[in-house]
């Protein structure tokens, strides 16, 4: 089974809709943090997501604008989202995707040509994504190498304990 | 010759000894790292994978207790706890209750041209009024900055924004920004270096275009600069800090990807309205509605000047809305308080609160159902003040005051 499209979301979804600021306080542990995933613009997003495996979430440009609130990416990758495709991304969003190693693909007009359900196959040495239920295939940016190195080792961390520091 | 520079790439060349330029991917030493109660305890769960919890350099790392400060509940106070415990190992600064909103701290004691600094938090690009290349980072980045004292960038591609001529007495940096935001979106700065020139900028007061620079993250920059010019200079020397100055400013034929000009007289007082901030009109479109809460502070306007607007406005006038204001930091509300407008706020209805970011985020003081709030914070996101069903405006100073006293949005006749 290849990952298949939870969500098709519009431009400028912030880091408060992803999960709102409120709840930082109170838990580290992210798999209990991830129940409040999208509360506030899409209630039953936590629950279809835990029905099913292997995930990807699309949205159109500028996803996850707003603060620098790194449970953002960690909650979404705790529902079990894999990949992340988006026309473009906010900076801190971006990076922090990576940092704990979850993938964060920027692809032109994705939001447009993928419908929820659809089912995806992603190529990173190659830049391609295949819509397996569309039969169509799209052309990505290829991911910059030293993002690429971090995603490879799993995120950050384990990048720098396999170096020693940068 | 070597090839000119914006702003954004001369303070990295400076700071790794070697010229590089926009797309160049460089590890680059840092002069500071700080983190808040909202982000610091996953960034020393990072530290711990990484296992460390000991910092580069004591005197190059600052923790502050900001977001949720005084303590509204358990949790937070444990969060604060957990703070002290890892300054105290350290030999760190923390900055405690009441001492005010982390970047307003970092402005005071440590930002200056051509420093390179790193913050847990979205808004770490206002340190660029000062013309230093500041930008936020999430926990994990800033654990490894902590414990290393580098990190990695792309050196960003710049947008620069040229405003030049003289603003009508009621428009205020505030009001430029939300028509800056208005013209070029959301996105429509991601991955840049916001440059601002022209000499409306250069007329400003440093707290004035501390406001501009601490909202570049609003259109998606990685950071927003300003010249480091004689005011950086005056600003400084107030800290007793002048011997950190040094002169900053773009080379003439440096590259932009972008370039907005500007002509400022031509710009009426704006209101960013819900729930995004590039939802811009003049405030007359919006003049008459009703509003339930003025709050005036954050780390957008709540300096001294802030202050000294809306007191100038709010004197031996009554506050029809509920008004309140949080200082950005201690040492604002005691020269507020020698000043008098302290005084003046609090007779004209105010909440006066301490120091911190209060109503910014909602945690130690929130919105009811249907309430709607004119703000002069950065953000009107859905929920931001603490509740999904609330309304936010952004506005100035100025206007907030005015509305204050009616009730309603109200322009800005002064
Ligand atoms: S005042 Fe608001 S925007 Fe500024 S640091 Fe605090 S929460 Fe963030």
């Amino acid at each position: 089974m290849s990952p298949e499209v939870l969500r098709v979301f519009p431009s400028d979804i912030n880091t408060d809709e992803i999960i709102s600021g409120k709840y930082k306080y109170d838990e580290l542990d992210m798999g209990r943090l991830a129940v409040h995933t999208f509360e506030s613009i899409d209630k039953s997003f936590y629950n279809d997501a835990k029905s099913k495996k292997d995930l990807i979430i699309v949205a159109a440009k500028n996803f996850g604008c707003g603060s620098s609130r790194e449970q953002a990416p960690q909650v979404l990758k705790a529902c079990g989202i894999s990949c992340i495709i988006a026309e473009s991304f906010a900076r801190i969003f971006y990076r922090n995707c990576f940092n704990i190693g979850l993938p964060a693909i920027e692809c032109k007009d994705i939001a447009e040509k993928v419908s929820k359900g659809d089912e995806l196959e992603i190529d990173f040495e190659a830049g391609t994504i295949k819509n397996l239920t569309k039969g169509e295939t799209y052309k990505f940016k290829p991911i910059p190498n030293y993002i690429r190195e971090i995603l490879d080792a799993g995120g950050l961390i384990p990048l720098l304990k396999k170096k020693g520091g940068f | 010759m070597n090839q000119a520079q914006t702003m954004a790439e001369k303070i990295l060349s400076n700071k790794i000894k070697k010229d590089v330029y926009a797309g160049d991917m460089i590890i680059s030493p840092i002069d500071l790292a700080f983190a808040h109660d909202g982000t610091l305890p996953l960034a020393i769960e990072k530290m711990e994978e990484m296992e460390s919890r000991k910092v580069f350099d004591k005197d190059r790392v600052l923790v502050i207790c900001d977001h949720a400060s005084p303590s509204p509940s358990e949790k937070v106070s444990n969060v604060h706890i957990m703070m002290r415990r890892f300054a105290k190992e350290n030999g760190l600064r923390l900055y405690e209750n009441g001492d005010g909103i982390c970047h307003q701290i970092v402005l005071e004691k440590f930002s200056a041209p051509y420093k390179v600094i790193v913050g847990a938090d979205s808004h770490t690009c206002t340190h660029g009024g000062l013309g230093a290349f500041a930008t936020g980072m999430g926990s994990t980045d800033i654990a490894a900055a902590m414990i290393y004292g580098k990190t990695w960038f792309k050196v960003p591609e710049a947008y620069k924004i040229e405003a030049n001529g003289t603003l009508k007495t009621n428009v205020f940096s505030k009001d430029l920004f939300l028509y800056i935001a208005g013209k070029i979106g959301a996105d429509g700065a991601t991955y840049m270096s916001l440059e601002f020139l022209g000499s409306t900028i250069r007329d400003m007061s440093i707290e004035s275009r501390l406001t501009m620079t601490n909202m570049a993250i609003e259109v998606g920059a990685k950071c927003g600069i300003m010249e480091g010019d004689e005011r950086t200079k005056e600003f400084l020397r107030r800290y007793g800090r002048e011997k950190e100055f040094k002169e900053l400013s773009p080379d003439k034929d440096a590259a932009y990807k972008e370039e907005l000009y500007i002509d400022s007289e031509d710009i009426e007082p704006m209101v960013a309205y819900p729930h995004k901030v590039d939802n811009v009109a003049p405030v007359s479109d919006y003049a008459g509605l009703e509003i339930d809460q003025v709050c005036i502070g954050s780390c957008t306007n709540g300096r001294l000047e802030d202050l000294r607007i809306a007191a100038k406005i709010l004197k031996g006038k009554k506050s029809k809305s509920r008004l309140v204001v949080y200082p950005a930091s201690r040492d604002i509300l005691i020269k507020a308080i020698k000043e008098g407008l302290i005084d003046i706020l609090v007779d004209a209805g105010a909440a006066v609160c301490p120091p911190g970011c209060g109503f910014c985020i909602g945690r130690t003081i929130a919105l009811g159902d249907g309430e709607v709030a004119l703000s002069t914070q950065n953000r009107n996101f859905k929920g931001r003040m603490g509740n999904n069903n609330a309304e936010i405006y952004l506005c100035s100073p100025a206007t907030a005051a005015v509305s204050a006293i009616n009730g309603k949005i109200t322009y800005p006749d002064i």
